[in-house]
């Protein structure tokens, strides 16, 4: 207990996290490219077609959109997260984590809207319908594009960490009502969505998990980037990041 | 020259009036104070000086506990000023470069308003207005307790927010800036008023861009950058 | 403490009034071009009142938000409030005459609104005006917590105006969704219990947090 709090606390300063991530990221990278490669090779070529609801060949968006749904979802909870360990133990690089989470959750997002469009068009015979699903991504991508709005608006950055960190936790208590509003109207009015009932059968199970496993990495490595970027904005000051920079300068001409 | 890191060191608080301990303060990632110790002593005059820019304001707002410091805590009689029990916010006037009045309101309602937030209903309503219209004759801007704060200028607002400093009990006065654009009679009047206080045992705390000499001080302190 | 602030509120809501009847003319206004629009015919309007009242009170409650914190924060007597009282009663007080201000007016205008978008049109005994009445009453409080959370957070940001608007009209679509159903409910001769006690059930769960989260970013944004 004792070591896992101090390896917290460890990852509270800049500079360790800096150079932790560092290390990890092309390990990340390298494993993310192998399950994407995989992933893809099995779902766009070797996954059979889908013949229960005549799908046919776009059964195959799934495997983008269903991983870029969930974590839009996962994003903002994980956003929400950080910032209450930003507000409550006053650590500041968890504000980094937050406006780190943001940009790549706001894409996953979009993702999912778009793969949801384009799987619309077919099975719906139309690019927008407003299917509960759809809907609440919808409202969660204005829910990132708000915070991500909200955290530029500010001169000074602390203020902007906080303010946008409240925003985040006030948007994680709404996702399940919006959620749950936004079903309750479905029903009301449509009665119709795509949720299929029923486990899936194990010859599409494979290429969506290594999908959703490559996805999560993915996205693990763009918040990483991101989040050593912010890094080293909010630390331009400190000794070890000029030393850093400086550093790399000098291997660059040296080369 | 006494500088804000010249005071003891020790970890243990043992000062009455207002102690501020290892403070740090930043504003857009710039340090202002890096680790300032600063006592304010019951019964003294602090005149905090530097320049613009310098972080005198930042300071003070720390010390009212609206800012929170990156690091540091300010005590007041040996309790962090957040500590329900040490009633720091009781016995706190701030009076900052706003002047915090509503425009849509008169000067008494203003005044009383105040009153009221502080002392909640023992304050006799009518003592209340007596009081108001005996500081605004100090002040020289008697009869004009019916007017609308806006309708006054920058000069006589001012004053209307002096007056709080008389209305309301209190045993500790941070004030930012408020000498400036005063005339020599009012200027003499605070000067008078803050001496009384601090012979009350009051703790005084305020900045000014110059030396005011009708305010004989304890206590410098300088805000300034390497 | 939180009575001595509401009367100052609404003394100077007294003397401001025409910035508190603009939102409300606004809301008037806003309904009353959907007959253009869309269509004089009554049961046309009948269909759409629900909906085009609810869009617009919304609005206006958006409008009237600028009013919030943003004068007390500018003339520095919010700070003053916040060293003197705690951020969560500041926040319930001016949250609670702010809806006095904005939000009851809206519930009280509602029926003309009904009338100009025939929501009574072919009933003679059902009473829909009430119905709107009440749905209003229970849902512009939330849109009123809400609406503080997310002034609060932006007092301090370079833009303003627009900016709360995007940050919390997301928030508000729950309210929004219930709000109107509830009337189209009650045009087609179901029950609308159900409704109202989700908005009911929304009003609580804002009450519980919005006032904390205002104050919270209250102190943030004026420290």
């Amino acid at each position: 207990m004792a070591k896992a709090w101090r390896w917290f606390h460890q990852l509270g300063s800049p500079k360790y996290l800096f150079q932790k991530t560092g290390q990890w990221l092309p390990w990340i990278w390298g494993v993310t490219l192998i399950l994407l490669a995989v992933g893809l090779y099995y779902s766009l070529w070797a996954s059979p077609l889908e013949a229960r609801q005549g799908q046919g060949h776009t059964v195959r968006i799934m495997y983008v959109h269903v991983p870029a749904a969930a974590l839009s979802m996962v994003g903002y909870i994980a956003m929400a997260i950080a910032a209450i360990v930003g507000l409550v133990w006053k650590m500041k690089m968890a504000f980094a984590v937050v406006r780190s989470i943001a940009p790549a959750g706001a894409a996953m997002t979009f993702l999912a809207l778009f793969t949801g469009s384009v799987w619309g068009k077919p099975t719906w015979g139309t690019w927008w319908e407003w299917d509960a699903r759809m809907t609440s991504e919808l409202l969660l991508l204005f829910l990132y594009l708000g915070y991500i709005a909200l955290h530029s608006s500010f001169s000074e950055r602390s203020k902007a960490d906080k303010a946008s960190a409240i925003l985040a936790i006030v948007g994680v208590i709404n996702i399940p009502i919006i959620y749950f509003s936004v079903k309750w109207w479905n029903t009301l009015h449509q009665g119709y969505s795509v949720t299929q009932k029923g486990a899936l059968a194990p010859e599409f199970q494979v290429p969506l998990f290594t999908m959703l496993a490559g996805m999560y990495l993915l996205f693990a490595a763009l918040v990483i980037m991101r989040l050593r970027a912010e890094i080293i904005l909010r630390n331009q000051k400190s000794r070890w990041v000029m030393e850093w920079a400086t550093a790399d300068t000098k291997k660059v001409t040296h080369d | 020259m006494p500088s804000l890191s010249s005071m003891s060191q020790s970890q243990d608080i043992h000062f009455d009036g207002l102690y501020a301990h290892e403070l740090t303060v930043s504003r857009s990632e710039h340090v202002l104070l890096e680790d300032a110790e600063l006592h304010l002593a019951p019964a003294t005059i602090t005149y905090l000086y530097g320049d613009n820019g310098t972080g005198k304001t930042s300071l003070m707002r720390c010390l009212t506990g609206l800012l929170q410091p990156d690091h540091g805590t300010v005590y007041w009689n040996e309790k962090p000023i957040n500590h329900p029990e040490s009633g720091y916010f009781q016995d706190l006037i701030f009076l900052a470069h706003s002047l915090s009045m509503k425009n849509e309101l008169t000067i008494a309602e203003n005044l009383t308003f105040y009153a009221q937030l502080r002392c909640g209903g023992s304050y006799n309503n009518k003592e209340l207005q007596a009081d108001i219209s005996q500081v605004l004759t100090d002040l020289g801007i008697d009869g004009l307790e019916g007017r609308m704060f806006a309708e006054l200028s920058a000069g006589q607002q001012h004053k209307v927010a002096l007056a709080r400093l008389m209305l309301e009990p209190a045993k500790i006065w941070l004030l930012d800036e408020p000498f400036v654009n005063l005339d020599q009679k009012t200027r003499r009047w605070l000067a008078a008023k803050t001496l009384e206080f601090k012979a009350q045992g009051g703790v005084v705390l305020f900045t000014s861009h110059h030396h005011i000499d009708e305010l004989p001080v304890d206590q410098k302190v300088g805000v300034e950058h390497e | 403490m939180i009575s001595t602030l509401l009367k100052r509120e609404l003394k100077v809501a007294r003397r401001n009034w025409i910035g508190l009847a603009i939102p409300l003319l606004f809301f008037i206004i806003v309904v009353s071009l959907f007959p253009f629009a869309v269509s004089p015919e009554a049961l046309m309007l009948q269909k759409l009142a629900p909906g085009v009242i609810w869009v617009a009170a919304l609005l206006s409650m958006l409008l009237s938000l600028e009013q919030f914190y943003r004068s007390d924060y500018q003339d520095g007597s919010l700070e003053q409030l916040l060293l003197m009282s705690s951020p969560t009663s500041v926040a319930i007080s001016k949250i609670f005459a702010h809806w006095l201000l904005t939000g009851l007016p809206l519930v009280i205008l509602s029926p003309l609104l009904g009338l100009l978008m025939q929501i009574n049109y072919g009933f003679e005994h059902i009473n829909h005006t009430w119905v709107l009445m009440l749905s209003l009453m229970l849902g512009t409080p939330t849109l009123c917590l809400l609406g503080a959370v997310g002034m609060s957070l932006t007092l301090a940001a370079n833009r303003n105006g627009l900016l709360v608007s995007i940050l919390i009209i997301p928030l508000y679509v729950p309210v929004l969704i219930f709000g109107a159903s509830t009337v189209t409910a009650s045009l087609e001769s179901l029950r609308y219990n159900g409704e109202l006690a989700i908005l009911g059930a929304f009003l609580m769960i804002a009450i519980v947090f919005a006032p904390f989260a205002s104050g919270r970013a209250l102190k943030i944004s004026v420290g």
